[in-house]
């Protein structure tokens, strides 16, 4: 009976959403038509100036970290309150409340064997290299200091959730992780903060404290540090969220 | 046209695994299927030209998958 009601929900749910958009086939442009209302007011704009006033190859790069620098500040931002919430919320209980008790034989059944561990061994070292690359080489290709983050924090879980490897990369507390947060968002309001004393405005990279030919190669330099508190931000928020997870995993027999 | 062809199938694709997501019983296996989810979405955004946004999914979903099975790992409900 519970199931019939699920039933119906899903296929209502299909057919209003699916009636929707045969009603109206043009909410969502096509891919390559520039006379569509999202192609037509400023992307004009970010195609012609990007590389020229930032120096970034790459014009998503450019928007998110130099002309929507305000808008990356506080996802960062939002970043860090949900690791901190997370620390809040999940932590305090875990360790008054009590656990769960799970059998012996699936917790060691899972995330072991050979083949896991010889797998991880040689994938650990090229996902952090990889990371670094696309850290690097985010203002020309594919990706920035959100996915270098989150691909150096893959690299981390991996060795902290496989028995065998014994944290070689060594551990976070949850409060350290936090703090480790709260250091890249305060680098990047620092990167923000710089120009200032320059006469300039918040985040106007054009006006950073350093020698530089032209202005292009000025908002390279903001880019990438402005890049760099990202990345730790990223990296130290998921990391504190698996540890803060994991506190209330690590089963008492 | 064969791009169409090709966005409808994953469109079909995440509309099935997302009425299986609702109907399913096992955990761990609809953990695995929704990271499933993920990768057709994200060959959806490469499709639709936003490769940056099809990096982002990809890394999400494995870092999504991750905490789900830890989670999962957590509670002593394995199976409804």
């Amino acid at each position: 009976m519970k199931n019939k009601k699920k039933i119906i929900g899903v296929v209502l749910i299909i057919v209003a959403v699916s009636g929707f958009f045969f009603k109206f086939p043009n909410i969502i442009p096509a891919v390559d038509d520039a006379k569509a209302p999202v192609h037509s007011y400023i992307s004009g704009f970010y195609i012609e100036n990007a590389i020229s006033q930032t120096g970034a190859h790459n014009i998503v790069t450019a928007v998110l970290a130099d002309y929507r620098g305000f808008d990356t500040l506080f996802e960062t931002c939002v970043m860090l309150l949900a690791g901190i919430t997370a620390l809040m919320v999940l932590s305090s209980t875990a360790k008054v409340g009590k656990k769960q008790k799970v059998s012996k034989e699936i917790k060691n059944a899972s995330f072991s064997g050979t083949i896991i561990d010889t797998a991880f061994r040689v994938i650990v070292p090229i996902i952090v290299i990889y990371a670094f690359y696309v850290f690097a080489h985010g203002e020309s290709s594919l990706g920035g200091g959100f996915q270098a983050g989150a691909l150096l924090a893959i690299a981390y879980m991996i060795d902290r959730i496989i028995p065998s490897f014994n944290n070689s990369l060594g551990t976070f507390t949850e409060q350290g992780a936090a703090m480790t947060a709260g250091v890249g968002v305060f680098i990047y309001i620092f990167t923000g903060i710089l120009p200032m004393f320059n006469g300039g405005n918040f985040l106007e990279y054009g006006r950073l404290p350093f020698g530089a030919e032209k202005a292009a190669e000025l908002h390279v330099i903001g880019i990438t540090m402005i890049e760099i508190g990202v990345v730790v931000c990223v990296m130290a928020t998921i990391i504190n969220i698996l540890e803060v997870v994991l506190e209330r995993t690590e089963f008492d027999e | 046209m064969s791009v169409l062809i090709l966005e409808g199938m994953f469109m079909l694709l995440l509309i099935i695994i997302a009425i299986a997501i609702i109907f399913g019983k096992d955990l761990l296996a609809l953990t695995v299927i929704y990271s499933v989810f993920s990768f057709a979405a994200m060959i959806l955004y490469i499709l639709a030209g936003a490769a940056d946004v099809a990096f982002t999914e990809a890394v999400i979903g494995v870092i999504s998958t991750v905490y789900f099975i830890i989670a999962i790992k957590s509670i002593s409900r394995r199976c409804k």
